[in-house]
Order: structure tokens, then C-alpha cells, then sequence
């Protein structure tokens, strides 16, 4: 029998405001141990939270970029649990009244990925165990994060593997966190079960914890599946537990024990206030979201004819489309721009990280004025190209490398006498062309090319050898 | 009803030990005074709803970063610590 | 004129120094505290400190403030930078927090003298001050007797003149029961008015930082003083009524003071004559009484005792041996040593809510008890509402009793429970009350009354207050401890 996956995610994500979600204490990553903390975050008694506004500005910006409902009403739960890492014993998270509502991620294959919901949180601190000892350390307690709850709507590894990068992808974009997995930034909880092909009825899930690398997921997920597919091959049944991934073999292994009694025992926290968003506030955050990457693809791909491939790799990082979105400014073919893009200057950035900064010698500016250059036929397109390693390499404008001469190829009198010459020097091709062979004329337009070093406007030099060739 | 294991699932919830001696007399005291708390059963229900005292929304701080206390302070109350760390020792 | 304003003139007038002022305190302490149990921590080098920096001011000529060089105290459940403080639990054995405490930064500020932290039942769970892991505070009246709690230690100090005033925390009682037992005045102020930054929490939407005090005027000068708003706390909004000291004295005349006929069921004949005494009194002021029902009252006790442990089964998590106070010495792996620390920190009456409060928490419990409860507690602020309506000032018992002797309130919980019902339903809707000392029972003991106000409506309640201290002061006596002014 053939059993198709079932999955859904939760991510967590860690957003990139300057403080903690109810501290002042700094966000930043690493530091010397127990340095980003004050009363607030290491829990002390006494000590109450007040919540960052900016983590909820954060968490709308997050919705809009999914096209989730923002409420109108949220509040802020607890979340019981102990463990050395929490310090209040209780995580501050949001059940009863998230402050986002659905949404959904677009795969490539049209498949909708529909999300239950998107609330904020505090993160743990983090635990080292030494032989056997437990160091804690509470600098990351208190970060804040939101977490993407999505519905089991996804079908394969592959979609998984989109699902996640495209979450990256757009929560980046919007500039609410780095999401780097092997930072800890973004972090993933994979649910997964299988069912007989065909059949509606969900089979038992299991919950993989903590995953840190889109490459773990996949190993992970393939990993399950052939385990539950075995497992109820055999007659046996999958039991609901929550399972870690051994990054070593490759395998999951159980994380119960009788330790952890798992019920949270949610409940509303009193020492914070309901959140109210004003619809105004919505709007005003609506209006300050960029151009989304989903919607960058679609008019790259219909409005400018760029191949859905190339458009692709322009709407990976939003530097990136922005790079190209300022040097397509009134070109004549956007096309050229995105080939030098990918053609040449993707060449200088290679890494992912680099090319999500696009820290480029030559500004978009420049490239525009290169690439109008050539529009305007004053330079052709090899000049163009070798122009723009020279600024690539220099930073400098395009004129610093092209002469005055060297535009407008070459001017009306010596395109003149170079055609003559042609003409004169070719006279079997005239005669050819006179007798119907339309393509000797190439023969002599490659004769002027040559002789002006590629300057010279070819289709001005045809009209004008065919001018003189009647003129004989 | 509270049964033991109630009992026991509440003590393991709460990280308390309730020795085995103990459960029985234990679990009679917690239904004494959960009958009690059953009380408010015989109340009407409610449509008034509770949100908050004073009904209060929107207090937020602004991002704005206030220095950390020193790793010193942080630790200064720690049963134990090292290298800057708390720490749990397992002796045993 | 109040404790503070005399001490205040004395100092002003140089009638004192604040060193001298503070020795008397300091020497009486050491006399009476072993008999009273009132203090669990003395920080004399602290309070000569600020005793000698008050000095240096007058002798400077400079005008000093009300509360400025006044010796007073802090319930143990208030963070004190490098002061212990306990909670009076094993399981904070040796913690000096690292920060102060809103109320006690403000009081700081204006060189309060604090004389030391006040006993109280073990995180502020208790009726009678016995939780207490340092042994209970005793009834100035009667040192058989038990001081009430849970800011045991609080009233007796404030009544064995052992501080001019104290701070002291009420979450279902525990500022008002106390001082009711000990014949002093004890306001909760309204929930919201003063901040809860810095006090240890048992049950963070029912506690409130207030005054213990000798009198009205005292506790209104405090009151004014530490309800500012904070934004370190999110439901703190400082007191809305404007200076409640100089309202007091203000015209009752026509004041409707309503008495619900619910809370005078069960209570002792001595405390309902007194009560009833006292409207009389106030009928002679020129006030109103109407009498009304308030039935869903009666739900009030277990309304409250499944929120106060739901919360307070959540705010006691921390206490794992990892970051401070108590940790036990022998143990296998840290979730041993985690549960090991809370079996042996916590005492059982604190042991007994954490678990009520994780059992009404739990999966299969939570609409039962729980969200039923806070269904309730809508309810319970609607009918105060309605009955705020007809009636500017209710008027009830504080506590059904007077003063117990020790050792009964430990035997049985449920009936130690019952006797916070006049003082939970305020928690409930987040009102203010103010017990007043209103007579005195066969053995001598005091019986207090309470005054319930409108949410933010101290100023009204002190006021009433006020007027029947200054009608009948002699139920306002003095005890034969302490400093003697």
C-alpha cells in the first residue's frame, strides 16, 4: 500500500527588536553568559513584566506578511511548566485569544499552506549540560518570539522544505527577525503522521522537537515516515508522543519520561493588560509593508517577461529585488538588468548570507545609467558587459571606462567612410547582394563593426551601405 | 471526586514529593476542600464575563534598551554558580 | 492628630532627634519582639543611617517632609535591595534581593526610617500569622492570642508601638483581619492604586500593598504617599481620587452607608453589635443606612480560594533551588533536587494551595472551577456596582470574631478559610476597605468594622472613617507595649 504524509509545523521565530519582550534587557545574540539580564528576566520574586509594544507591532507586520487576520482583541496567557531553563517556572504565550488569526503560505506548486494562527512569546534561556551538571544561562530568556502554527497541510518533504524556506523567505523580507536556523533564530517543531493514499482520516501523529536546519527536517521527516509506514506495515500503531532527532544516526528517539507530566494548565496572566488593536494602527502598518515577494515574482514574471527562474532568484532577499526594482528605472528592457544581475554581479556575492546583503560596489544607480547606455544604442553589449566587471571591481560609474569616443559609436562622417570602404573593398559582396543575396549585406556591416572595434550603430550602418550600393 | 492519583498527578505537576504514608489523608483534605469549592456550582451562570480589574488594555513599554545588571548581581543570589552560570551539581 | 503628624512636629520642633527616636524603637524591639514576634528581621545600621542623614537636614535648617525620619516597617513579602526577605518561608531562607520594591523606593526616597521586615504567614497564606516558618506574631491585647494574618507582624508592631506604621499586603483579608484583631487601622487600597512591583506575589489579581496605621489620618498620609503609578506595573494606575489626608474631615451629612444583610450572617454576637453600634453612630453624624442583599456574597469564599491558588500555584513555581533562597543538600538529577527543595522549603499550608490551585488548573478542571470562578468574580464586581448604586459606603464586620487563641486556626482549614469571608469579596472586585477598630469584646479583645468604597474611592471610605474615629475614640486604645509618645 502507499501512504501519503501528513504534516504541520509549528516555527518559532525570534523577532529582532532592540529589547526583550518585557525587559529592557538587549536581544543580542551570544554575550558573555548572564549579561543580558536584570530582576525581570531571571525571574525574581517581586518582579512583573510590562510588555514591548514594538514585539506586537512585530507580530501584526508577521500577519500581514501571511495574509492572517489581525484581532482586534489579544491577551497574554501562562504557559506551567518547569524546567531549570524557565525561570518563572510559567513561559508568558498567548492560547485563548492569539493576536493573529489564519493566513497561509503559497507554495510554488499552488498549494495554500493555511496556518491556524501566529501569537507571541518569551523565550527559555539555555541549558549546557558538563558531565552530567546543568549551567544555566538566561540571556536568551525573555527574547521574544512569535510562534507559526500551521494547519497539517502539508504532503511531502519537498513541501516542507518550501513551507520553511518560504517562511524564511518573507518573514526576512519584512524585517521581523534573521531567522537563522543554526543561530536558534528560527526553530521548528514538525508534526507528522501517514495515511493509505486515498483515505481522509488523519493516522496518529508524532511531534519531532527543536529542529535547527531545513536539511535535519527533511532527514528527520524521512526518517518518520518510513518508521510509521514500517510500524503499521507490520500491525503496529503509532503512539502520540513527542520525539528528538539525533542529528549523529540520523534517527528520532522519545523524549517522555515520567519526569514531565505534560498540562500546561494555560491560564489568563494577571499582571498584564488586555491588547487592543485599533483598526487604524492596522492600516498604518499595512501601508508601511513592502511590496511582498510572492507579488514582486508575479509582476517580474508578467509585467517585465522575466523568466519565472530568474524571478525567482531576484525575490529571494529583499535587498536583492530592491537592487533591481531601482536600477530597472525607465529601461527599456528590464530583462537586460536582471541578466546582469544574475549574469555578473550574483558572481561577486555567492555565499546565501551575502546574497541576502547585496552589499554591491556598483549601486542600482549606476548599473541604470550603464544599462540606458545601451538602450540608447551609444554602447554596445559587449562593451556593456566589460564595463560592468570594471565597476564591479572599482565601484566607479560607467563613463569613468567609456570614452566620449567610444559612444555613440562612431559619428556620422566616419560611419560614412567606414561603410565606403567597406563597399569599395567588397565588391563581390555588393555584387551578391545585387543579385538577391540578402544576406551578403551582413558581410559588409561585419566589415564596419570590425573596422569601428564593435562601435559602430549596425543597423545605421546598414541602411546606409544599402544606400550606397544603390547609389553605384 | 479526587482519587490518589489525582493526587499524585497534581503533587508531580506541582514538583512536590507526597510520600506514599501520606496520599491517602491527603487526597481526603484536598475533597474536603474541593466540595467547598464546589459551592459556586449552585451559582447562577454568569454572562457578566471578567476580563481584567479596571478593565485595562494597551500598556506597553517602549524598545528601548535599559543596561543589564552585572553578571555579579545576577548570581549573587545562587545557592550555587560557576563560570558565571547557575548551576544544578549532580553529586549524587 | 495621627502617629505621623506628631512624630513629624516632635522632629520638626527638635523636641527629638531622629537618632534618639530610632534608638527608642530599635531598644523596644529588642525588649518586646521576643515576646510580640512582630519583626523577622531588624536592619538597625539601615535605620540609624537614615536617622542620622534626617538629623543632618534639620540641624541644616531644611524643611523636612511628613513621612521623613518616621520609623516604620515592611511586611517581610516587600523586596528590600541587600535586606533579607523571606516571605517567612524556609524556601527563601537567605535571599536579599537585588532591587527594591516600588513602595519602599518611593517611602525611601522621602527617609522613611525603616526599622526591619514584619512577620507574616509564609507567603502571605494564612489567617492567623502561625504559617509564619519563623513561629507567629502575637496580639499585643493578648500575647495568647494570635495577631491575625496574614500581615501578622505588621499589626502587631503597628499596635505594640513597635513602628508608627507598616506596610502591609491583602489579598483576601490580610491587611484588614490583623488589624482588626489587633485594634488598629488597616486600608486595601483599591486594586490598581498602588503598585505590586517588588512584592513577592501569592495571588497577582487579588494582592494589594496598604497601610497598617494607628489611625485614619495615619493611614491616609501612607496611603497618599505610596499610591503613585508605575510603569514597571501594567495594572497600576496610582490613586484616582486625589489626596485622601486632606479630604478627611470633609462634611458627611446625607452619606448613604449601605449594610448588606449577607454579611452579617454567621458572625458573633459581639462583632454584629458592634458593627450595628457603629452605624448608630453614624446615623448620630447625620449619615444614611439602608440596608440591602448582596446574595451572590456567599459564593465569594470559594470564588476567591480557587483564584488565590490557581495564581498562586503558578507565581510559587520559581522556587526551584536555582536561582535563590533554599536548596536541599542531598538529591539524584535536577528534577530530585527541584522537587526535594519545594517538599522541604514550602511549609503544608502553602503545600495544600499550590496543589488546590494546579488541581482547578488541570485538564478536565479548569471550566469546572477555574473559569467558573472568574465567570463569578463578573458577576460579584456587577452586584458591588448595583449596590454602589443606592449607598455611597458599605459598612460590614471585618471579621466574623475576634481574636483566636493560638494554635486554633492550624487544626482545620476550611473553618480558617471561613473566617476571611467579609474580607474576600474587596479582593474580588478589586475595592477598596478600610478596617477601623469599633469595640471591644467581653475579654478585652478588639473587634474591627470595615467601610467598602467605590473602585478608587479611598478618599470617601477614609473620610467615613475619620469621622467615627473622631466620634468615638475610645475605641482607638493604646496597648501597654513599645515606644510611648
Amino acid at each position: 500500500m502507499k501512504y501519503e504524509l501528513v504534516s504541520g509545523f509549528e516555527t518559532h521565530i525570534e523577532l529582532s527588536t532592540k529589547t526583550k519582550i518585557f525587559c529592557g534587557c538587549t536581544t543580542q545574540f551570544g554575550g558573555e553568559p548572564n549579561t543580558h539580564c536584570c530582576p525581570v528576566c531571571i525571574g525574581l520574586p517581586g518582579t512583573l513584566p510590562v510588555l514591548n509594544r514594538e514585539v506586537v507591532r512585530f507580530a501584526i507586520r508577521a500577519g500581514l506578511a501571511v495574509h492572517g487576520k489581525i484581532a482586534e482583541i489579544a491577551k497574554m496567557d501562562r504557559k506551567n511548566y518547569c524546567y531549570p531553563d524557565l525561570a518563572k517556572a510559567y513561559q508568558i504565550s498567548q492560547l485563548y485569544a492569539p493576536l493573529i488569526i489564519g493566513g497561509h503560505i503559497e507554495l510554488s506548486n499552488g498549494r495554500k499552506i493555511r496556518l491556524h494562527h501566529i501569537h507571541i512569546e518569551e523565550d527559555a534561556g539555555k541549558l549546557i549540560h558538563r558531565h552530567g551538571d546543568t549551567y544555566v544561562d538566561y540571556n536568551r530568556g525573555g527574547v521574544p518570539l512569535i510562534e507559526i502554527v500551521s494547519e497539517p497541510d502539508i504532503r511531502s518533504i519537498d513541501e516542507a522544505k518550501e513551507y520553511v524556506e518560504r517562511l524564511q523567505q518573507v518573514m526576512r523580507w519584512v524585517g521581523i527577525s534573521d531567522c537563522k536556523m543554526q543561530e536558534g533564530s528560527m526553530r521548528c517543531d514538525v508534526n507528522i503522521s501517514v495515511r493509505p493514499q486515498g483515505t481522509e482520516a488523519f493516522g496518529t501523529r508524532t511531534e519531532i522537537k527543536n529542529m535547527n536546519s531545513i536539511a535535519n527536517i527533511a532527514r528527520a521527516m524521512e526518517y518518520e515516515y518510513d518508521r510509521q509506514v514500517d510500524l503499521i506495515e507490520s500491525g503496529g500503531k503509532v503512539i502520540q508522543e513527542t520525539l528528538r532527532f539525533d542529528d549523529a544516526t540520523g534517527t528520532t528517539s522519545s523524549m517522555r519520561s515520567k519526569e514531565d507530566a505534560h498540562d500546561y494548565r494555560y491560564f489568563r496572566d494577571p499582571d498584564l493588560v488586555t491588547i487592543n488593536i485599533p483598526r487604524e494602527e492596522v492600516d498604518e502598518l499595512r501601508a508601511q509593508m513592502p511590496e511582498l515577494p510572492a507579488d514582486k515574482l508575479e509582476r517580474y514574471t508578467e509585467e517585465y517577461q522575466i523568466p519565472e527562474k530568474d524571478a525567482a532568484l531576484l525575490t529571494k532577499y529583499r535587498r536583492i529585488s530592491e537592487y533591481f526594482d531601482e536600477a530597472i528605472e525607465g529601461v527599456k528592457s528590464p530583462k537586460t538588468v536582471s541578466n546582469f544581475i544574475i549574469g555578473q554581479i550574483f558572481r561577486r556575492v555567492e555565499t546565501e548570507s551575502d546574497k541576502e546583503v547585496f552589499n554591491v560596489a556598483t549601486s542600482p544607480q549606476q548599473l541604470n545609467e550603464l544599462v540606458k547606455l545601451l538602450d540608447s544604442g551609444k554602447i554596445r553589449n559587449n562593451l556593456a558587459k566589460s564595463t560592468l566587471e570594471k565597476m564591479l571591481d572599482s565601484g566607479k560609474k560607467a563613463t569613468d571606462f567609456i570614452s566620449e569616443s567610444d559612444m555613440g559609436g562612431v559619428d556620422e562622417n566616419t560611419l560614412l567612410a567606414l561603410c565606403k570602404a567597406a563597399v569599395e573593398g567588397n565588391l563581390k559582396a555588393v555584387e551578391d547582394y545585387k543579385n538577391g543575396k540578402q544576406k551578403a549585406i551582413k558581410a559588409l556591416v561585419g566589415n564596419v563593426m570590425k573596422n569601428s572595434r564593435g562601435k559602430a550603430d549596425a543597423m545605421a550602418a546598414e541602411a546606409k551601405i544599402k544606400k550606397l550600393i544603390e547609389e553605384m | 471526586m479526587v482519587t490518589r492519583e489525582d493526587v499524585e498527578n497534581i503533587a508531580l505537576l506541582s514538583k512536590l514529593f507526597v510520600p506514599e504514608n501520606e496520599l491517602d489523608s491527603l487526597t481526603a483534605s484536598m475533597q474536603e476542600i474541593i466540595d467547598f469549592a464546589d459551592a459556586i456550582n449552585n451559582a447562577p451562570s454568569s454572562e457578566d464575563g471578567f476580563d481584567n480589574i479596571n478593565n485595562l488594555s494597551n500598556v506597553f513599554r517602549e524598545d528601548e534598551v535599559v543596561p543589564s545588571y552585572p553578571v555579579s548581581e545576577i548570581l549573587k543570589n545562587a545557592p550555587e554558580q560557576a563560570e558565571d552560570h547557575f548551576l544544578v551539581r549532580n553529586r549524587e | 492628630m495621627g502617629y505621623i503628624a506628631k512624630i513629624h512636629n516632635m522632629l520638626a520642633q527638635k523636641e527629638i532627634s531622629c537618632a534618639e527616636l530610632t534608638k527608642e524603637y530599635l531598644n523596644r524591639i529588642e525588649s518586646d519582639n521576643a515576646a510580640l514576634k512582630a519583626y523577622v528581621c531588624v536592619t538597625a545600621d539601615e535605620a540609624l543611617k537614615t536617622a542620622e542623614a534626617v538629623d543632618k537636614k534639620i540641624a541644616a535648617g531644611e524643611e523636612i517632609g511628613l513621612l521623613e525620619g518616621v520609623p516604620m516597617s515592611l511586611k517581610d513579602n516587600m523586596s528590600t535591595k541587600g535586606i533579607s526577605t523571606t516571605c517567612c518561608s524556609k524556601i527563601l531562607t537567605g535571599y536579599k534581593p537585588i532591587y527594591d520594591a516600588t513602595v519602599w523606593e518611593l517611602l525611601k526616597a522621602q527617609n522613611a526610617v525603616m526599622l526591619g521586615k514584619t512577620n507574616m504567614d509564609e507567603f502571605a497564606m494564612g489567617s492567623s500569622c502561625e504559617t509564619s516558618y519563623y513561629g507567629g506574631a502575637a496580639n499585643p491585647f493578648n500575647t495568647n492570642h494570635v495577631s491575625g494574618g496574614s500581615s501578622g507582624g505588621a499589626a502587631s508592631a503597628v499596635s505594640g508601638n513597635l513602628a508608627a506604621y507598616s506596610l502591609g499586603s491583602d489579598t483576601g483579608g490580610s491587611i484588614r483581619q490583623p488589624a482588626s484583631f489587633c485594634g488598629v487601622v488597616g486600608l486595601k487600597p483599591t486594586y490598581g492604586a498602588v503598585s505590586r512591583y517588588g512584592l513577592i506575589a501569592y495571588a497577582s489579581s487579588l494582592d494589594q500593598i496598604g497601610p497598617v496605621a494607628k489611625t485614619v489620618e495615619d493611614a491616609a498620609i501612607v496611603f497618599d504617599a505610596i499610591s503613585k503609578p508605575d510603569k514597571r506595573d501594567s495594572t497600576c494606575l496610582g490613586a484616582k481620587g486625589g489626596d485622601t489626608f486632606s479630604q478627611l474631615g470633609n462634611d458627611i451629612k446625607g452619606m448613604k452607608i449601605g449594610i448588606a444583610r449577607e454579611y452579617l450572617d454567621g458572625v458573633r454576637d459581639d462583632v454584629k453589635e458592634a458593627v450595628l453600634a457603629a452605624s448608630e453612630v453614624y446615623k448620630s453624624l447625620g449619615a444614611e443606612i439602608v440596608y440591602f442583599d448582596l446574595p451572590v456574597i456567599k459564593y465569594a469564599l470559594p470564588v476567591y480560594y480557587i483564584i488565590a491558588c490557581a495564581e498562586a500555584s503558578s507565581n510559587l513555581g520559581r522556587y526551584d533551588g536555582i536561582r535563590y533562597g533554599y536548596k536541599t543538600e542531598h538529591y539524584n538529577g535536577t528534577h530530585d533536587m527541584i522537587c526535594r527543595t519545594r517538599s522541604e522549603g514550602f511549609g503544608e499550608e502553602v503545600k495544600r494551595r499550590i496543589l488546590l490551585g494546579t488541581y482547578v488548573l488541570s485538564a478536565g478542571y479548569y471550566d469546572a472551577y477555574y473559569k467558573k470562578a472568574t465567570d463569578l468574580r463578573g458577576t460579584i464586581i456587577r452586584a458591588f456596582n448595583d449596590a454602589f448604586a443606592s449607598c455611597d459606603v458599605i459598612l460590614a464586620p471585618t471579621v466574623p470574631m475576634t481574636a483566636f487563641e493560638k494554635g486554633h486556626a492550624v487544626s482545620d482549614p476550611i473553618e480558617t478559610y471561613l473566617t476571611d469571608i467579609c474580607t474576600v469579596p474587596v479582593n474580588i472586585a478589586g475595592l477598596p476597605g478600610v478596617s477601623v477598630p469599633c469595640g471591644f469584646n467581653s475579654k478585652g479583645m478588639p473587634i474591627g468594622m470595615q467601610l467598602i468604597g467605590r473602585s478608587f474611592g479611598e478618599a470617601q471610605i477614609l473620610n467615613a472613617a475619620y469621622h467615627y474615629q473622631q466620634a468615638a475614640p475610645e475605641n482607638f486604645k493604646d496597648t501597654k507595649w513599645g515606644v510611648k509618645l
